[in-house]
């Protein structure tokens, strides 16, 4: 039951004034920006070009490449931290012996500062002194360019994302196991439902709205990956790991071409919003089935 | 033997598995954790793992460090603290206000209000820019100002369209974590910049890092503090409103108290957020107020292979937030975050 009382007022003010200024005038200069031909460096006046920022963007090959490279890494990454995340929460939601000290340290990753984590990334993945390239050569394998070659620095970006990333799935997923009831499951056994069964029959439909919750916000968080990469390879080789917000860091801070970067924030932020709609459009009927 | 629990071999499995990740997990930290105390020579060397064993553990690094022949760590330090500090302290409290007005008071607003205010804020802009010849950061406060009076303002005439209810502005408050953080830390360093014309420093301040840091976990401590309002038994409140006790009175002597748990949690996770973000920090400091992560990064191109250096700068930044974690997950334990996902 909600009531009506002036002080309200009082009490949501601050917040939305805050959030109000701080998104509005970003909103707005951005936005009026994309539209003009802008450079701080060298300095030209201001020119209006309608959506010719947009278009010169769109036939950009480095864009595409870019927004590429976002989708592979967060597509692929989110999928593991799904996967694992999943397998580490039933595990400790079914008592694992020792599951207090897992607790306390599968929650660790998410804390770390992202950029302190790609620093230790980038030691253990060192090609003559990391210990990573230690253990290949003692099992045989050639010593491997993890990071100056394109497939491997992708690879490696996805696993520190999913080092990083996966404690939250398993907190998240966590926290709804325990909310299922036992008796659904008793009935199961009952019945002399296998565990397989009874994963693919009760947990995993019962799990379906949060699953599909977080697998929403780790997505939307991904597409905005820049620390980790910025310290790891630094986009390198080449561009072939420069991400969206890499880019456009680069075309603004480094370029200063302010017009272009404006543009490029709000195709980044259209290409955010369809992945979200289709995602949960796609998800839609089977959630409404499980209801 | 209840149900939970795995028989058989099914049980050994699972420890296997989580063993596997617990040593995912743990290899970098202790990786980072002795290399900080590695000579010069014994990273050169290859890799090594048991200190005494493998190498002669020396503090060097830390000495270096702590001494403040690395460049200004000591400064850096006390930066990230008191930003990240505020930051959360402030969000946590003005979030969690807004949170319980959310959770208990009715709020209309109609979507035309919603759309005057737009409107008028971006018309306003172009006008006074294009128009009037006012500076950017001078048409942007009247723009808003305008917008925001005339938004107030219809609000006491009826207008019709559809109203916007709580969960509609819950969802707007939200919804600002689906922002891409370059579209609005770009536009802010230029909007600082802009105000830096006009006499308000911003950029490079603790004024201006720790706005924007408040204004970007906002979104969050709602979130997880109105599933927490929500579940506390409301009989308390109803009961004191019998006895006349004012709204803000029920709140701050009653309601805060009952909440501290998830009050502390959110903070947390809040100053972990704020004590990690590396991209405004990267674009509204530059010297005297940068943060830890901004530091940590340099190290990367500024130390090259000094191993030992950057490990023991990592460290400082990571340390905190192990603590945090014990601390988290001594509350997780009573359940605290349960309500925050559904």
């Amino acid at each position: 039951m909600t009531r009506n009382d002036p002080v309200k007022h009082f009490f949501i003010w601050p917040a939305l004034l805050i959030v109000l200024v701080i998104s509005i005038f970003p909103l707005i200069y951005s936005l009026t920006t994309s539209f003009m031909s802008l450079r701080l460096v060298p300095p030209i006046p201001p020119r209006f070009v309608g959506f010719g920022n947009y278009a010169e963007l769109l036939q950009n090959p480095r864009f595409w490449h870019v927004a590429w490279t976002t989708t592979i890494i967060s597509f692929i990454s989110v999928a593991l931290q799904y996967v694992i995340g999943f397998s580490v929460a039933l595990a400790l939601n079914r008592n694992v012996p020792g599951e207090g000290l897992f607790r306390v340290s599968f929650l660790l990753p998410m804390l770390v500062a992202p950029v302190a984590v790609a620093l230790i990334a980038r030691q253990i993945l060192n090609p003559t002194m990391g210990p990573l390239n230690e253990l290949m050569t003692f099992f045989g394998f050639p010593n491997l360019p993890f990071l100056t070659q394109t497939r491997w620095a992708i690879g490696a970006i996805i696993s520190v994302e999913v080092w990083q990333w996966t404690p939250f799935v398993v907190l998240m997923l966590l926290a709804g196991l325990q909310t299922l009831p036992d008796d659904v499951y008793e009935a199961a056994a009952l019945e002399n439902a296998s565990s397989w069964q009874q994963f693919w029959g009760i947990t995993f439909p019962m799990m379906l709205p949060i699953s599909v919750a977080v697998v929403f916000i780790r997505l939307i968080e991904s597409y905005k990956i820049i620390d980790t990469v910025f310290v790891m390879t630094g986009g390198g080789p080449g561009i072939s790991t420069e991400t969206l917000t890499l880019f456009a860091y680069q075309e603004g801070f480094k370029k200063f071409n302010l017009g272009y970067t404006s543009a490029l924030s709000f195709l980044f932020l259209i290409v955010i919003t369809v992945i979200g709609l289709v995602y949960l459009a796609i998800l839609k009927p089977y959630l409404e089935k499980h209801k | 033997m209840s149900v939970r629990n795995l028989k058989g071999n099914g049980r050994w499995w699972a420890l296997a598995g989580c063993l596997l990740w617990l040593a995912f997990t743990f290899f970098p930290l202790y990786w980072v954790a002795i290399t900080s105390f590695k000579s010069p020579l014994g990273v050169v060397g290859g890799p090594t793992y048991l200190p005494f064993v493998d190498f002669e553990p020396t503090l060097t690094a830390w000495r270096e460090l702590l001494s403040g022949q690395r460049g200004q760590f000591y400064n850096t330090f006390m930066a990230s603290t008191i930003i990240g500090l505020s930051a959360s302290v402030i969000a946590t409290a003005v979030g969690s206000m807004a949170a319980y007005a959310l959770v208990r008071f009715t709020f209309e607003v109609k979507l035309l209000t919603g759309l005057i205010f737009v409107v008028v804020a971006f018309g306003g802009y172009l006008l006074g820019r294009h128009v009037a010849g006012f500076g950017q950061a001078t048409s942007l406060i009247y723009a808003f100002i305008a917008a925001l009076a005339l938004a107030i303002g219809s609000s006491w005439i009826r207008l019709p369209g559809p109203i916007l209810g709580n969960d509609d502005i819950v969802f707007w408050f939200v919804s600002q974590r689906m922002f891409p953080p370059i579209v609005a830390a770009f536009a802010l360093f230029l909007m600082y910049t802009e105000m830096g014309k006009l006499g308000f420093k911003l950029v490079d301040t603790y004024t201006g890092l720790t706005f924007a840091y408040v204004a970007f976990s906002l979104p969050i401590v709602i979130w997880l503090m109105r599933d927490f309002f929500a579940a506390l038994p409301i009989e308390v409140e109803e009961a004191a409103m019998v006895d006349n006790v004012p709204s803000w009175r029920i709140f701050f002597g009653i309601v805060v108290p009952m909440s501290k748990p998830g009050l502390i949690a959110t903070f947390m996770i809040t100053l972990a957020f704020v004590w990690n973000e590396f991209l405004f920090a990267l674009f509204l400091t530059n010297s005297r107020w940068q943060t830890l992560p901004i530091l940590v990064a340099g190290q990367n191109s500024q130390r090259g292979d000094e191993w030992w250096s950057i490990s023991a700068a990592a460290l400082v930044a990571i340390i905190p937030m192990v603590i945090m974690a014990g601390i988290l997950s001594r509350l997780m334990r009573s359940g605290l975050l349960l309500g925050a996902i559904k």
